[in-house]
């Protein structure tokens, strides 16, 4: 099956980011395809490419990383959601005047088509909230 | 079938309540993160009516310290499980 994961939710601020992370882990485990992680709302945090968590605490931003990097999994964050929280890629800082950029591959900033059109094309869109 | 997830623990508002009148007879549901509270001895009577169709997440029970303290008829199931779950049923809802 095609599967897409929706994350709302900030990382460390409430344990949807880590229940998605370890759900995508075993949707893939299972022989489906995992589409895209789609962070919406405060998900978008989940982006952040500055996140330096202790060590000895889950490392959410390298676990989304690899998990595009080793299963092919695109990972797509609302443009709209990221901006307003100061989440801006080199272009759209560039664009807004600003001297740093918060966002790089493989999180990629979208429209929220891009959510339609998962739910239209994948057979599971399952949702991580707060 | 629909597949209903709750995260939320059954004294933080009423998810609880909503998700149980909003489900159709053949419908599951699954307690995830803190819904996994719910899955108390002392709760048991709120899902008397979901014998056979209400399960309850390993990982966030261990993880609370609750494992073994369910009453019969939740059915443990881990992130696997999870999966199995949302492959089965046509539609996945999540409440929190």
């Amino acid at each position: 099956m095609r599967y897409a994961i929706l994350v709302l939710a900030a990382p460390y601020s409430h344990q949807a980011s880590h229940s998605a992370l370890r759900f995508a882990h075993a949707v893939l485990a299972r022989g489906h395809q995992l589409d895209s992680v789609f962070f919406y709302h405060d998900g978008v945090c989940n982006a952040a490419r500055l996140a330096a968590p202790p060590q000895d605490e889950p490392q959410l931003l390298d676990g989304w990383m690899n998990l595009s990097a080793e299963h092919d999994v695109a990972l797509q964050v609302c443009i709209a959601a990221a901006l307003r929280r100061g989440l801006m890629d080199e272009r759209e800082a560039a664009r807004h005047g600003k001297s740093g950029h918060s966002v790089e591959p493989p999180f990629e900033l979208v429209g929220l088509g891009q959510l339609v059109d998962l739910g239209l094309g994948c057979d599971r869109l399952i949702t991580f909230g707060t | 079938m629909i597949l209903h997830v709750v995260n939320q623990a059954p004294d933080a508002g009423r998810t609880l309540e909503q998700v149980l009148s909003a489900m159709a007879d053949d419908d599951c549901l699954l307690l995830i993160e803190d819904g996994v509270v719910g899955a108390m001895p002392t709760l048991a009577a709120l899902f008397t009516a979901l014998e056979g169709r209400r399960y309850v997440l390993r990982e966030d029970l261990e993880s609370r310290g609750l494992l073994g303290r369910q009453p019969e008829g939740f059915a443990i199931v881990d992130i696997d499980g999870f999966v199995n779950l949302t492959e089965e049923a046509a539609k996945t809802v999540s409440w929190y």
